[in-house]
């Protein structure tokens, strides 16, 4: 039976709000990113006026060479911090996993970094890499202060820093997916191999990880795509430094944008960065998400 | 189409009327246009006639502005002042600030603003001229540096508030042990640094300053450049000078002579706050600071160093002159206030002697007005005061350009590129630093 057309009104009627809401806070910030980014408008100088200049921030973009050695940094960010999410995220699901005394409480505790504000973490972890009174150097070198190091000045170790910080905070929210995934599998399928003779290792590279890799594919979606956007970590730790060595795109964006004034420039840059995520969100759902969306995990 | 009706109306009574359908149509689509305009709505703020919105930066005290606007609203009746304090870090005080003056809000009249933004809150038509508090003799009165900061293209912009320079830090205790003077150079500064760390025992270093990535390396870094007779930009055509000999000299000299020599690597991460504590702690024999510093390092809660600290100008290279880099704040006038005439009623009161006199006394910043710094009121309570006012008639501003924060992060990624490796190549950083900043003066330039 076909609805009324009252229903019709009122359905759209509903849904109305929502879709208010998505078009004012999701398309229109990125259609209006676009638009900007398609004019050459540097806040400072209003006389320049705002000419359309078509693909030239892009072209300018491809050419400038912060820009390319932002995207690099931003990538190896991405790749390392969310790699090592993953796995150490599907290390913690697995022991949270098992059953012990007290895992309630363990399974709370894993998730304090995550539920600490990023700003806060950021800050906690400037404080432990001071090269004076950091807790690293301490740990690392106890008394010997002659050879304690400035974690931060380096172009290397600052990389290295930020994405451990990365690490440290949001592991938990892999976990947590993973998690989720692992107690979907049945215990007799565990309990049916172990008779068959299967050994642990067996058991998790044939049994449980075929079975947790949808909930592995949807933690390596979110994480990456988050890792994409990094900008707290790097804007309370080191500023982009030292010498540009964390420099990552999202920060360069923002950077062009609100601290210099380049409004156009900037927003060629977030639109970039946008392109990207979109471009790794797609690759991600063809290769497993079409069997993600069927539901037939197995 | 019939899923929707499934969950949509699940249980349709008998009795269910076209009627009723229509009601519900009409009341969910006035709900639905509620929210819309709600959304819309919010952020809209009535504009009361006698209410100045005075957006302002945090001052270490934030208590204070709720009285000097008490203060003001008891001698301008029935003017009212209301607030918005905003982040104590000066970059993040300017987005804040270019958000709401970009979108034209009438919510800020009045503004403080950075010492290094009139030329572009005045050339992005932001802030209104204030020749009109600032006639000749007017402008007389305030130390020249503020006045020249807070100009551009021949007209004030900013209202003078307070400033603070660089100057040198040193452990009076430490020099006197080693009957050392009060160093004048540079390289007189790190031999001492040198002679004192080597016989000391325990860990002290030799400098301490502000070698991060971000603005205040700019003001550091210029200031070697400038004492050692070089320049960042050069004259009314500005043109970066970046690439001559004094200014390759002064990097040089820092790379080499103070990053992994007589200061400790992680200055190249230190801020403020980490260079003075490492100073206050008694864990260097020299500090750069700004003038704020002065009573921190010696209040002994704070700081392990207290009475035995000394303040001297910068020191300079031999044949240059010392140059300190001019900080502080002013206070400026919206393009967009809908009520200039009593904007500028607290302009004038926040600028004025008596105010100035409270800022010293409560706050300890430093005065614009050059006569404060022979007030015996103020000499009493801040005897230091009388070696600044010199230090800040050698003050110079930073390069005057509309486009300063852009020019400022090229100087930024420069310095710290060229200081922090040891073997950087810096006639062709700086040469790149140079092509990257004429561009942008040039941008500036064709306007």
């Amino acid at each position: 039976m076909a609805p009324r057309r009252g229903e019709k009104l009122l359905a759209w009627g509903l849904l109305l709000p929502c879709l208010a809401a998505v078009c004012a806070f999701a398309f229109w910030p990125i259609v209006y990113s676009f638009v900007l980014s398609l004019h050459r408008i540097v806040l400072g100088l209003p006389g320049l006026g705002e000419p359309f200049v078509g693909l030239g921030n892009y072209a300018r973009l491809l050419a400038d060479p912060t820009a390319r050695s932002s995207a690099g940094i931003t990538l190896v960010f991405v790749a390392v911090s969310t790699l090592c999410e993953v796995a150490l995220g599907t290390l913690m699901a697995l022991a949270l996993d098992r059953s012990f005394r007290g895992r309630g409480l363990v399974r709370a505790a894993v998730l304090v970094p995550w539920a600490i504000p990023t700003v806060v973490a950021s800050q906690m972890w400037r404080f432990i890499l001071n090269d004076r009174y950091g807790l690293l150097n301490w740990l690392i070198f106890g008394d010997q202060v002659g050879s304690y190091r400035a974690w931060l000045a380096e172009p290397g170790w600052a990389l290295a820093a930020v994405i451990g910080a990365d690490v440290w905070k949001t592991s938990a929210f892999a976990a947590l997916i993973v998690l989720a995934g692992l107690q979907t599998i049945p215990r007799e399928l565990n309990e049916a191999a172990a008779l068959d003779g299967a050994g642990s290792w067996q058991r998790f590279r044939h049994l449980t990880l075929p079975l947790v890799l949808p909930a592995l594919a949807v933690a390596l979606v979110f994480r990456t795509m988050d890792a994409f956007r990094v900008f707290d970590l790097v804007y309370v730790m080191t500023q982009g430094g030292p010498a540009n060595a964390t420099n990552v795109l999202q920060f360069y964006g923002y950077k062009k944008m609100f601290a210099e004034g380049f409004m156009g420039y900037g927003s060629a840059v977030s639109v970039m960065v946008f392109v990207m995520v979109l471009a790794v969100s797609l690759l991600y759902l063809r290769l497993v998400g079409r069997r993600l969306l069927r539901g037939d995990a197995r | 189409m019939g899923p929707v009706q499934s969950w949509f109306v699940p249980a349709r009574p008998p009795c269910y009327s076209e009627t009723v359908a229509r009601l519900k149509t009409i009341a969910a689509l006035g709900l639905a246009l509620a929210i819309t305009l709600g959304v819309a709505g919010c952020g809209q703020k009535a504009d009361e006639p006698n209410t100045i919105r005075l957006v302002a930066w945090k001052f270490n005290n934030p208590g204070l502005w709720r009285r000097l606007a008490d203060q003001f609203e008891k001698q301008h009746p029935p003017l009212k002042v209301a607030l918005e304090i905003g982040p104590h870090s000066s970059t993040s005080y300017h987005d804040l600030l270019t958000q709401k003056l970009k979108n034209r809000s009438n919510e800020v009249d009045v503004f403080l603003m950075d010492v290094i933004w009139p030329p572009e809150f005045a050339s992005a038509g932001w802030a209104l001229p204030l020749d009109d508090l600032f006639p000749a003799e007017q402008r007389e009165l305030f130390v020249p540096a503020a006045m020249r900061a807070a100009s551009w293209r021949g007209r004030v912009y900013g209202a003078p508030l307070y400033l603070t320079a660089g100057v040198l830090y040193y452990r009076r205790d430490l020099l006197e042990r080693y009957r050392l003077p009060v160093p004048r150079t540079w390289p007189q500064m790190v031999s001492q640094a040198k002679l004192i760390t080597a016989q000391e025992k325990g860990d002290l270093a030799g400098y301490s300053g502000q070698f991060k990535q971000y603005e205040g390396l700019v003001c550091d870094m210029l200031e070697f450049v400038w004492s050692a007779g070089g320049k960042a930009l050069g004259g009314e055509g500005q043109r970066c000078l970046l690439e001559g000999p004094a200014a390759l000299k002064a990097v040089r000299f820092v790379r080499d002579a103070l990053i992994g020599g007589a200061a400790p690597r992680g200055v190249l991460a230190y801020q403020e706050p980490e260079s003075l504590s490492l100073f206050a702690q008694g864990g260097s024999v020299f500090l750069r600071n700004w003038f704020y510093a002065w009573p921190i390092l010696n209040d002994a809660q704070r700081s392990q160093v207290a009475g035995k600290v000394g303040l001297a100008p910068l020191p300079r290279f031999s044949g240059g002159r010392s140059a300190a880099c001019l900080g502080g704040w002013q206070v400026g006038l919206s393009a967009y206030s809908s009520k200039p005439t009593q904007a500028l009623k607290l302009i004038k009161f926040l600028t004025s002697e008596t105010v100035q006199r409270r800022l010293v006394l409560e706050e300890g910043l430093a005065p614009t007005r050059t006569g404060l710094y022979q007030d015996p009121w103020v000499l009493k309570a801040q005897p230091h005061f009388a070696k600044l006012l010199p230090v800040l008639e050698g003050a110079r501003p930073r390069p005057r350009t509309p486009l300063y924060p852009a020019v400022s992060q090229v100087m930024q990624v420069y310095f710290h590129r060229a200081i922090s490796d040891k073997d950087s190549d810096l006639p062709e950083l700086a040469g790149r630093a140079a092509q990257d900043i004429d561009r942008l003066l040039g941008l500036a330039g064709g306007q």
